[in-house]
Formats: C-alpha cells, structure tokens, sequence
C-alpha cells in the first residue's frame, strides 16, 4: 500500500521530467498510452459480446487439453489481449463452469495467441502507414457507441480500440525515429550475460507499469525498428515483458477465490519456468530463430520480424515443455493452495463451518458468470440443507440417496441424540446464504431486466432453503419425543411424517441429478400430489384421530403443527427445485406452461385406478 | 406511446414475438416426444408383472404423463393457431 503510494507520484514526476525535457519521449508516452486505452477499449467491446455465445462456445471447446490450448490461441488472437482472456477464464473457473486443467490450457494457448501482436506490429504495424487505417475506425467506432444496441455499441468499443491502438503505434513509430535525433539509445546497449538480465529487469518493470505485456513488445518493436535498442537487448526485453504479466496475472488474482489463485501460480510458473530455460538457452534458441528466418525468407537484418519469430518460439517451447505436465502442475497447485475450512464443536459431533464456495470478485467481471456462479452456490446450500433435513428427521444421508426401502431408512437411526441443528445452521447455512444474497445485489448493478428477473427467483429459491431448514427445527422436537412414544398411533404418525420426507428428500435428490427432463416434471408433480395427498388434514386422518380418542390433545395439536411444517418443507423444496434444477434452456421456455396446478392435483388424487 | 408498447409493436413490426413462439413450439414438441416415449415405457412395464406397490406407482406416474401430454398438446394447438 505504502508502495502504491510512493509508485504512482514517482511514476508522474519521472513522466513529467521527460516531457519538460524531450518533446519526442513524450510523443512515444502519448503513444503508449493511446495503445493501452485502445486495449481497454477493446476489452470492454469483448465484453459486450460474453453474455452468451462467449460462455457456450468456451463450455463446448475445453473439454479436452488440446482444445483448451487452441481455443486461448484463437481467442487471444482475436481479441489481441492476453489478460483480458486470463480475466474471463478466472472468472469462468470461479463461477465453476471449467476446471484448473482447462483453464491453464486456456492460458496456455493464450501465451501462444499474443505472438500474433508482435506478427502483425513487424509484420504490418510497421512497413505501412497504420494511422490511415485508425482514423475511420475511429469515427465508425465512436458513432456506433453511442448506439443503444448492446451488439453495436460493443462493435464501436471494437473498432475504437483497433483504432486507438493503431494509432498508439503510429506515435510509437514516429516518436522513436525523431527521438533518434536528439539520442541515441543504443549507446546503452549492454552486451552479454550482465545485459542479458539487466534488459530482463527492465522488461518486467515496463510489464508490470504498463500492466500489459503485450504494450512492451509493442513498443519493443518500435524502438528495434528504428534502431533505438540491439536485436539481442530486444531478446532479453521480451523474456522480461513475460515474467511481467505474470506478475499484473498474481495480483489480479488476489481478489479472487481459490482457483483464480491456482490458475495465476500456473501463469508464474510456466512464464518463470520457460523465461529461466531460454536464458539458459540463448544462444541455441537465437541460432534457430536465424535457420527458421532463412527458411522463411526473412533477411538476416531484419530484427524485428526476427523478434516476433524469438517470441513464437520461446512461446511454443514453452507450451510443449509444459503440456506433459499440466496434471501434475494442477496435481501441485491444488496441494499447496487449498481451501481453508474451520470447524464448531457441536453437541455430540463436529461440524465443519462452511463458506461460499464460488462467489467472488473475479466472477462478477460478467454477468453471466456472475448468475451461473450464484446458481453453483444456491445448489452448494441446497446439499447443506439437504444434511440438515436429513438429520434433523434423524436419517442418514447416504441411506437417503440409496436405494433402500423408505421403511429401513427411517428404522436407522443417524443418531441417538437429537442434532443442533441451530448449530449446523449457523456454521452451514447463516453464512453461505448472507453472502448469495450480497453477492447477488452487487451482481445485478450490471444484469439485463430479464436476468434481474432470474436472480430475483434464485434469491427466492436460497430464502425457501433456509426456511425448509427452519422449519425442520420446529418439526425435529416432536419427532425426537413422538417417534419413540409408547403410543402407538401418534408415534406410527411421526414415522410417516419422516418416510414421507425421507421420499421428499430422495426424490429432490434425484432431481438434482439427473439431466432428462420429463423425468424432472415428472417427479416435482409427483412430490406435489404426494405432499397434498399425505397431508393429515385435509385426508381426515386427524379427525379420526382424534373422533376414536386415539391420541391426546396434546398430541393432536403438535401433530397439526407439524404436519403443517412438513407440508412447507415440501412446497418449499419443490418450489426451489423448480427454479434452481431446470436448467435446460428449452425447459425454462415451458416450465411455467406444464407446472401442475392445483385443479390438476385434484384430478389425480381424485382419479381411481 | 408507451415504452412498453413502443417495444411490442417493434417486436411485432421485426417478428420478434414470432421466433418467441417458434421456439417454445420446438420446445414444446421436443418435451412431448420425450414424454410420449415416456408412457410408452410406463405401459410396458404395466403389461409385465410385478409387485404391488411399483404398479401403484407406475399407474400414478401414468396419470400424471397423461396429464402433461394433454397440457403440452392443448398448447401446442393454441400455438399452431
């Protein structure tokens, strides 16, 4: 902190003193910085387009190492950003849609991808005269944002920031040749080992101030180009600029949760790694870039198309050095960075105290994410619920998601003292909840009306868990008193009470996990008929009850009361199943249109065989 | 002319609302497909002999396929007209 406070008024003095003293450095400053906006521009347009077609296409083309790795080259490629890819991929492994392998098989490829910057700068940037092309993408660019459409104004951010960043290279261009004038550079040429790093050195710290690696190769380039710095000074500038971004990727990934963290350690240690063996390589590597750039056909005085073939090389030596190893390296990562987890003493037992699991900073980078982050989370409190309820109702978990008779599960007992289930609330539930509901508040400042409508129904769906939890509370005092009484009826009546909800339990569990979508409306209309049909009540088992003084009053009251209770747990899970497990976006058109109405409860249960 | 308006009669004028129902139609005849298999399924199984209770719960699964395959065809035939 102190740091950031010295850095930045140092950083606008030094700044301010070159331009006092040299217009030309500040002509390449002004270059620097228009490139650097254009990439923020770039990005912002990207990120107009990630509410859909981004996430289906990443979720499709990561499945296996090598797709990964292509899909973060063409990505990368495309939108020439590096870090806006590692942002999207962050918040992708933390919103749970991917996984570490994946993600640094993105990152992987993306380090490939941002060998097409230096391509196009030598290549292009360089030999034409790119402000031509910058100008009308400008004026096109900035008609187009201030188009209310959210496809064309992402367009305009796009071509604004090709704009800009052609036109940060032209500044670039043209500072360095006039600069050239006044001094000469290259007079600090450092030759051998000791410049080998002292130019490593400085490409990390232009990396880490320009907070983009892609900038300083760039702006390496246009200094080669006119001489400025020697092809092997540029070599080692390059190595530099990619130990740097690793550096702007570990401090991005500070706010986000576990596997942002994971996945930045994986960027150090394949940048740091491949740096350490290109140093140790130099001359080999600079002997096969001269042999590829003969067979190619580049003149040998050409350094800056040499560069972009160094920085391909060094890049894709990297990649197949590392691809071996990605299991073992997210093998390592997940054994030295792991999630912490503290634990309650409870009554009889020790209860872990959980926490969200995927909400954070990285994942409301975009809205999409953000939902299918705050839906992860809602089916992590859901499992926690389902715990709760099942041992609330004193049944074992395991024998609820079995395939045993519902009359064994209810005879095994979890336990033979009643669970604090307060306890368990407030280390399991309390908190994962309060965090969904701040989470989802900051996410929707950016959400479309018709997703500030989905999460209002998710923020529903998290409120009936947490009262289906409550709920048990009440039922479980009873139960603990009833389901062991020396009288027969009302302790036959408690035991239903829990088959019932064991089967209520069972079959939310299945609905959680399976994919076919007629059997999903099939079973949520099957726990809304059975919650009505067993309701004592309404079926008239109470009254007989209590007409043939088969239990007393006491009895009967509590039995109401709980039987009550039960009936919300059920609706209140049902309803929460209706939300949270359709998925489908073909069901999500219909799922209201075929819910089962009350008038057709009826039909059925009135229905005979 | 309200916003609200103003957006349907777009949606109107660019056949917005026509997609909508073309792709709740193929939604629609997708699901009821998968449910028509699914009675398919569940009459098979009542031809075969088993015990009490699994009957009893298949009839009771009949009924309510039979119930959604009614609902999704009334829809469909609103839709279609």
């Amino acid at each position: 902190m102190i740091l950031r406070k010295i850095l930045l008024p140092s950083i606008l003095v030094i700044l301010a003193y070159g331009f006092w003293i040299s217009p030309d450095f500040k002509e390449i400053a002004a270059g620097v910085s228009i490139f650097l906006f254009g990439m923020v521009t770039l990005e912002e347009g990207f990120k107009a387009f990630s509410g859909g077609t981004l996430e289906k296409i990443l979720q499709k083309s990561t499945d296996k190492l090598y797709k990964s790795i292509s899909f973060g080259f063409v990505v990368t490629a495309i939108m020439q950003s590096s870090s806006l890819v590692s942002v999207l991929t962050i918040s992708f492994i933390g919103a749970g849609l991917i996984g570490l392998t994946q993600g640094i098989g993105i990152i992987l490829g993306a380090n490939i991808g941002t060998t097409t910057g230096a391509w196009l700068m030598a290549g292009f940037g360089l030999k034409v005269k790119i402000s031509a092309y910058a100008m009308p993408m400008l004026v096109f660019g900035v008609i187009l944002i201030f188009q209310k459409a959210k496809s064309l104004k992402g367009i305009g951010y796009i071509l604004a920031g090709l704009g800009f960043l052609f036109l940060g290279i032209h500044y670039m261009k043209d500072g360095f040749e006039a600069f050239k004038a006044s001094v000469d550079l290259a007079s600090f040429a450092v030759d051998g080992f000791k410049g080998l790093l002292i130019f490593i050195g400085v490409g990390i710290l232009a990396t880490v101030v320009m907070q983009s690696s892609h900038a300083t190769i760039v702006l390496i380039l246009a200094a080669l180009s006119v001489g400025q710095i020697t092809y092997e000074n540029a070599l080692a500038l390059t190595i530099g600029a990619n130990i740097g971004t690793t550096i702007t990727a570990v401090i991005g990934s500070l706010s986000s949760n576990i596997d942002g963290k994971r996945l930045a350690g994986a960027h150090f240690i394949f940048n740091v790694v491949t740096a350490v063996v290109a140093i140790a390589i130099m001359d080999q590597i600079i002997h096969v870039v001269d042999i590829i750039s003969d067979f190619v056909g580049i003149a040998s005085d050409n350094h800056t198309l040499k560069l972009a073939v160094f920085d391909t090389l060094f890049k894709v030596m990297g990649v197949l050095m590392f691809i071996p190893f990605v299991d073992k390296l997210v093998n390592f990562l997940e054994s030295t960075l792991k999630f912490k987890k503290s634990t309650a003493k409870g009554s009889s037992r020790e209860i872990d105290t959980d926490s969200a699991k995927y909400l954070n900073e990285s994942v409301l980078e975009i809205p999409a994410t953000s939902m299918a982050a705050i839906v992860r989370e809602t089916k992590h409190l859901y499992e926690n619920s389902f715990e709760i309820i099942a041992h609330g109702i004193n049944v074992k978990r395991s024998n609820i998601v079995s395939s045993m008779p519902f009359e064994e599960v209810v005879k095994e007992s979890y336990s033979n003292t009643p669970v604090d289930i307060d306890l368990f609330y407030n280390n399991r539930i309390k908190g994962i909840y309060g965090e969904i509901i701040d989470f989802a508040t900051k996410a929707q400042s950016d959400m479309a009306h018709e997703d500030i409508a989905i999460l209002y129904k998710i923020k529903v769906a998290n409120r009936d868990l947490v009262e289906a939890v409550k709920d048990t509370k009440y039922i479980q005092k009873n139960l603990v008193k009833y389901s062991n009484s020396t009288n027969k009826q009302i302790r036959k009546q408690y035991n239903t009470m829990r088959m019932d909800l064991t089967e209520l339990l069972r079959t939310i569990n299945i609905i959680a996990t399976t994919d076919e979508e007629d059997v999903i409306i099939l079973l949520l209309s099957k726990v809304k008929i059975h919650a009505k049909r067993y309701d004592i009540v309404a079926n008239g088992t109470l009254d007989n009850l209590i007409r043939n003084s088969l239990i007393t009053n006491e009895m009967a009251t509590s039995l109401m009361n709980d039987s009550s209770y039960a009936f919300d747990i059920s609706k209140k899970l049902t309803d929460m199943a209706e939300i949270i497990f359709i998925d489908s976006s073909d069901m999500r058109i219909i799922k209201e249109d075929m819910a089962m109405s009350d008038e057709d409860i009826e039909t059925i249960i009135n229905q005979k065989d | 002319m309200g916003i609200n308006k103003f957006i349907s009669s777009v949606e109107e004028s660019l056949g917005l609302d026509e997609s909508k129902k073309s792709s709740k139609q193929k939604s629609l005849k997708s699901f009821l497909k998968k449910l028509k298999k699914r009675k398919e399924k569940i009459n098979s199984f009542l031809k075969q002999k088993s015990d009490e209770n699994a009957l009893k719960e298949k009839k009771e699964e009949l009924k309510i396929v039979s119930i959604h395959i009614k609902k999704a065809e009334k829809i469909l035939a609103e839709l279609e007209n």
